[in-house]
């Protein structure tokens, strides 16, 4: 039986005991069979309580022909099964669905670059179509190995991995050896590469070609196609081609380090500043020191300084932050971790960090967790579906285990293929006042709740605490993997709530675009 | 009964009427069985009275309802704890707990419904007619549709499976609008 049988018959009161065992465990294990199972209950709840919204509609049928009805009714529903069963492959739901994508290009690198499609980053995948960058510059990479270089405003059409048109304005083309026979269309010109480096303006109707190295076959309309070596160009009268107008695909990536320098150098002074803040309880940037020769150490860098709040990396390496030159810790094996103890008793809390997370692929996935699970501890998770989870127990004196005391809040799932690899800021805030829990993704705030189990007034204590990971295992017992499967480069406790407008400005100046 | 009191029940039964039917679908997605969650349902409201001067008015009435029910739901457990057609109570936490956070999409879903239950060839309005407005059991539905009992429950399976999918095609064209 398959899933959704298996719900229906639940439903239905038709379930074996077998048959139950088998749908409990895929509950227990799956958030999807879980998100299916509670929407068909929901569903089939209301049926049965309304059944005034089914019926408004329907004819009521006449005493008189009721049992001719039925027949002839019973015979068309059930001819109708036969063919629904027979011709109709019934969607199934996303629960075992591959993850598909309809990709043939992605945008590797841009700089100041504005596309008419909105929402066009980098590192997006994206699907035949037409892309019009505005201004600005952006390198196209195709699935085949051919890598495009436009400038704005320039408008191409990616046909496929192997074929891409260029519509309008100028775009250098890279074709290495394995994406040999790459196609570039334009008005009247259709541009073969044979493994070189091209350009390629088009101006109205007109187009001309430039080749800078190997060879390309030049196919023009109603001629014979002509072979073009590096150093000779093809142009019509109006639309010109001179070499040097053609930024270099290397040219751009030191333009991007540029920038990237310049983000990087506007963090640090901005950090510089927010060390000082007399809210934080730690602010961890993932930074050697240049005097620090144990390469385990992370340091605290509010001020006043509390080297007791230091933190201790086990497993996790060292790799490159948001910039080249900026540090961040990888999290990636079942035991990495960054083993921190902060002591005090405090009344609000907001965490705020920067990580680029690779995969979702625990039940929980751990940001900061507390060793144990205390009263007054914070958790703060990515949960399975890619939502952030934070957090907090309390429970009546005398009671370690067991009951519903646990407050729990969930933003939207927000880690997904298109926020996966990269730099995301991610924060949340806890009042123990108002019991008002704010997260926030990218400076936008995702979701605001106060828990029905929530009382004014109990403290928040950390204790013994990790980021990345949870607890040390008790002797002899095993522990539940929860690591990081990404990297975090900067991690900051603060002992109040900060307001919305902060958490933006934290995001912008810590932004690595 | 003072006219207080008076107040405060008619304002309970006010409460209590306006919410049973959520409270009904959130014990049923615990439960399963309509028999149980109707049982459960009259503990809860029962419950929900004896307690309700503890109520404050000024918080939403449903999450406070909903604690009150997942206590009976789980007193219901133990009484029946060994019946095999019960979630254990580590699947019953993650039920709950999804469900709490699914409730405002579950709502939309159940407002988008009604569209498609207009939408049903009048084969399946007549199938959801004697399954749930005339109540009619298996047995009687075998005979007034001349079915086996196997094709009647794959014939309800599918029609809930199409409700379902209408429904999440209105949600995901109104999400695009």
């Amino acid at each position: 039986m398959n899933r959704e049988s298996l719900i229906h018959a639940t439903l239905d009161g038709e379930i074996t005991p077998e048959q139950h065992a088998q749908l409990e465990a895929l509950l227990r294990d799956d958030w999807q069979v879980r998100r299916l199972y509670l929407e068909l209950a929901d569903q089939h709840a209301r049926l049965l309580q309304q059944p005034a919204v089914n019926t408004g509609r329907l004819k009521q049928p006449s005493v008189m022909s009721r049992t001719a009805r039925w027949r002839a009714s019973a015979l068309i529903a059930s001819g109708a099964a036969i063919v629904l069963l027979a011709f109709i492959v019934w969607p199934r739901s996303a629960v075992d669905k591959e993850a598909i994508s309809n990709g043939v290009a992605m945008v590797s690198d841009t700089l100041d670059a504005d596309f008419a499609e909105t929402a066009v980053r980098s590192g997006d995948a994206i699907a035949p179509g037409k892309l019009t960058l505005n201004r600005g510059l952006a390198q196209i990479e195709f699935f085949s190995g051919a890598t495009v270089l436009i400038e704005g405003a320039t408008q191409i059409e990616i046909i496929s991995a192997w074929e891409a048109r260029c519509v309008s304005g100028r775009v250098r083309v890279h074709v290495p050896p394995a994406a040999k026979g790459f196609l570039m269309h334009a008005p009247d010109v259709k541009v073969e590469d044979l493994g070189t480096e091209f350009a390629l303006n088009v101006n109205g109707q007109e187009s001309a070609v430039h080749v800078f190295d190997g060879e390309v076959i030049a196919h023009v309309k109603d001629k014979a196609p002509a072979s073009l070596k590096g150093g000779m160009s093809l142009a019509s009268t109006t639309a010109g081609v001179s070499p040097q107008e053609f930024l270099p695909i290397s040219e751009l990536q030191g333009l991007i380090r540029k920038r990237e320098q310049r983000r990087f150098q506007q963090w640090q002074t901005w950090s510089e500043g927010v060390c000082d803040d007399p809210r934080l309880i730690a602010f961890y940037t993932f930074q050697h020191t240049p005097g620090d020769r144990w390469d385990r150490l992370v340091s605290n860098f509010a001020a006043p300084q509390q080297k007791l709040r230091a933190g201790g990396a086990v497993g996790a390496q060292w790799t490159q932050g948001r910039w080249p030159g900026k540090e961040a810790l990888e999290f990636k094996r079942p035991g990495d971790r960054l083993r921190l103890n902060l002591d005090g008793s405090y009344t609000a809390l907001t965490l705020s960090a920067w990580v680029k997370v690779d995969s979702v692929d625990k039940k929980y996935n751990s940001l900061l967790l507390t060793d144990g699970y205390d009263n007054g501890e914070p958790h703060w998770q990515i949960y399975e579906d890619g939502s952030l989870m934070f957090s907090i127990i309390y429970r009546p004196d005398g009671i370690t285990r067991g009951g519903d005391w646990n407050q729990i809040y969930f933003s939207k799932p927000l880690f997904g293929p298109d926020s996966l690899g990269r730099w995301h800021h991610i924060a949340v805030s806890y009042d123990n006042r108002s019991g008002q829990v704010i997260q926030y993704f990218d400076g936008v705030e995702v979701s605001r709740e106060v828990s029905r189990l929530h009382h004014s007034g109990r403290p928040i204590t950390y204790g013994p605490c990790e980021l990345g990971n949870w607890g040390l295992p008790t002797q002899g017992h095993p522990f539940p993997i929860r690591n990081l499967n990404g990297a975090i480069d900067e991690f900051a406790i603060y002992a109040a709530v900060l307001s919305g407008a902060e958490i933006q400005s934290i995001f912008e100046n810590g932004n690595p675009k | 009964m003072s006219p207080e009191s008076v107040s405060r029940t008619e304002q309970f039964v006010l409460l209590l009427a306006q919410h049973q039917e959520p409270v009904f679908r959130y014990i049923f997605s615990l439960v399963a069985c309509e028999a149980d969650a109707r049982d459960i349902l009259q503990e809860t409201s029962l419950a929900l009275y004896r307690k309700f001067d503890a109520y404050d008015a000024s918080r939403p009435f449903l999450p406070w309802a909903y604690r009150f029910a997942y206590l009976q739901v789980q007193k219901h457990r133990e009484k029946a704890a060994r019946s095999p057609l019960l979630f254990s109570e580590d699947v019953m936490d993650l039920l709950a707990h999804d469900r709490e956070r699914m409730e405002p999409e579950l709502d939309q879903r159940l407002q988008l419904l009604n569209r498609c239950l207009a939408k049903l060839t009048p084969q399946d309005k007549e199938l959801v007619t004697s399954r749930y407005a005339m109540r009619q059991g298996a047995e009687e539905m075998m005979q007034r549709f001349a079915m086996s009992r196997r094709t009647l429950f794959r014939n309800l399976e599918l029609l809930r499976l199409r409700l379902h999918e209408c429904v999440t095609r209105q949600l995901q064209s109104e999400g695009l609008s």
